[in-house]
């Protein structure tokens, strides 16, 4: 009988399979095993990794929140819209009417010219000027508060309008800095994907790092493996669960350290949210994302030790 | 059966370490392979294991030519070639029983035919009361048992050895000898090299001797005296 025409060590497909599922087993209890037997180094890298994941998650939940402050506050920024001087309050009713009746409009304010005045004169330093005034020189005004949750360009557009009526003279729109927030905001977006992108990148080189050490100081091992019959994979398959076992603690961690970021911030936001009525409250990172760090980062760290093995362990063969 | 046709091997600077080598080594048969160092015997093994290919010429293992042999067929064919080292090459941190089980685990045998094939190998090899140490704990002679039980648990029909009785006393080395024999006898080529001559001549196999890569003599049976 001949070594490459008849062998002699075929197993079944069936046994073949068990056999596999066996060996799978074997791969994920040995890498964690040797993680275990160095727990520095293990944690070094767990940590690592950890602290990377956990910087996106940490401004995942800062944008998230100042979005929201952004929409509490902007609640409360009504269009100031100042009419003609020469208005009579029916044809001032009729206006706010025609506004009030606007898709985009949640609620439009009259205020008269001596509410007007009654407001200034409540201020410190006024009350002598006005007493000196022959006659009321304010005009009516129209607050317009759009409807809640419309983004910057609606605004902008509904201030437009209201700038066109005839009757009106000057539109005083207190909103704009909420087009500026968005702005901002849509920077930060890109800032962090960016960031989160950078980060994961950094933590699938601290897998391969890791793993590449590793394999180079068992490279003995690997040849023994190699020179009895040793497939490719069957070689790389405990420095694969040993990625996946990086991430998924690192992952863990950064999700347990992005929820440590959001009990800090709990207490100064519930601070702010007094001076603010109460309108502010912090919202916490979803939980699906909380969820899906450890998975995505399993992932992460299976790539790398994919990666870097198979570059390897294309040297040792 | 093996067969090297006009096989020669350069290494990179120009060294050629076999050149235009021919021989045959009949199915079931045991052959020495010797010559002073660097005659090229443990290129000549390396190449059987694909270990190393050739510049020029063919190696075939039972009518497989070993040059289309790449990829995934490198771990099959040495799957069904049994190896043993001078050095053993044994996995220090496994015990001796994972150490002779490894090829049958890479091979996809179920545990427990395995458990029972390694008891087996380690018993033919007078090893299993050890079979829960660690090679550490073992002398060099029984570490290369260890090493000569993993080659053979697989039931390879070809077992290749390097020198593999270089560590060892004339005594045990008779012993190791004695069971490449035996795995003959069964049907199984061996192919040894060794530079051990007086060994060789004790065993009274066939000896293919190299000098510089260059057979130089190609010794049957009875004409080693």
């Amino acid at each position: 009988m001949d070594a490459a025409s008849h062998p002699r060590n075929e197993p079944s497909r069936t046994r073949s399979v068990s056999s596999w599922r066996e060996h799978h087993g074997w791969s994920a209890a040995d890498s964690l095993r040797r993680l275990a037997a160095r727990p520095f180094g293990s944690l070094l890298t767990i940590a690592v990794m950890g602290l990377a994941l956990a910087l996106p998650l940490a401004f995942c939940l800062l944008l998230g929140n100042v979005q929201q402050m952004g929409r509490a506050l902007g609640q409360d920024q009504a269009i100031n819209v100042f009419l003609q001087p020469d208005q009579g309050e029916s044809q001032v009713q009729l206006l706010a009417k025609q506004v009030g009746d606007r898709s985009d409009v949640a609620a439009v304010t009259v205020k008269t010219p001596q509410q007007g005045l009654d407001e200034l004169a409540k201020l410190q330093g006024f009350s002598g000027a006005l007493d000196a005034l022959e006659q009321n020189p304010l005009p009516y005004v129209l607050m317009v508060q759009p409807k809640p949750g419309l983004d910057a360009p609606t605004v902008e557009r509904l201030v437009g309008d209201l700038r066109d009526l005839r009757s009106v003279a000057q539109v005083q729109d207190s909103g704009s800095w909420r087009q500026r927030l968005d702005a901002l905001l849509g920077v930060g977006d890109r800032v962090v994907l960016a960031l989160a992108l950078m980060l994961a990148v950094a933590a699938l080189l601290v897998v391969g790092n890791t793993v590449r050490v590793d394999i180079a100081s068992r490279s003995e091992e690997i040849g023994v493996l190699l020179l009895v019959g040793a497939s490719g994979a069957f070689v790389r398959r405990p420095y694969l669960y040993a990625g996946i076992w990086y991430g998924l603690f690192s992952g863990i961690l950064a999700a347990l350290l992005a929820l440590a970021i959001e009990f800090a911030l709990s207490g100064p936001v519930a601070q702010l949210s007094q001076a603010y009525d109460g309108k502010l409250h912090i919202s916490g990172l979803p939980l699906w994302l909380l969820l899906a760090t450890p998975v995505a980062a399993a992932v992460l760290g299976w790539l790398g030790a994919r990666l870097v093995s198979a570059w390897q362990l294309r040297k040792a063969a | 059966m093996i067969q090297f046709d006009q096989v020669s091997k350069h290494y990179a600077g120009g060294h050629e370490a076999l050149s235009q080598l021919s021989f045959t080594v009949p199915t079931g048969e045991m052959a020495f392979v010797t010559g002073h160092s660097g005659a090229g015997k443990s290129t000549l093994l390396k190449l059987l294991g694909v270990i190393e290919r050739p510049s020029h010429g063919t190696i075939s293992v039972g009518g497989q030519n070993l040059a289309k042999v790449r990829g995934r067929g490198i771990p099959k064919l040495r799957q069904r070639i049994g190896m043993v080292f001078q050095n053993h090459r044994l996995l220090m941190d496994r015990t001796v029983f994972a150490n002779v089980e490894l090829p049958l685990t890479i091979a996809g045998i179920a545990r427990q035919e395995r458990g029972r094939r390694v008891r087996a190998a380690l018993e033919k090899v007078g090893l299993l009361s050890y079979e829960r140490q660690l090679p550490a704990t073992l002398s060099t002679g029984e570490q290369q048992r260890v090493g000569i039980a993993r080659a053979i648990v697989g039931r390879p029909s070809l077992l290749i050895a390097d020198e593999p009785t270089g560590n060892l006393d004339p005594q045990l080395a008779l012993e190791i000898m004695g069971l490449f024999a035996e795995f003959q006898q069964v049907g199984t080529t061996v192919l040894i090299a060794s530079h051990d001559l007086p060994l060789i001549k004790r065993m009274r196999k066939r000896v293919v001797v190299l000098d510089h890569g260059r057979l130089v003599a190609d010794l049957a049976a009875e004409e080693v005296l």
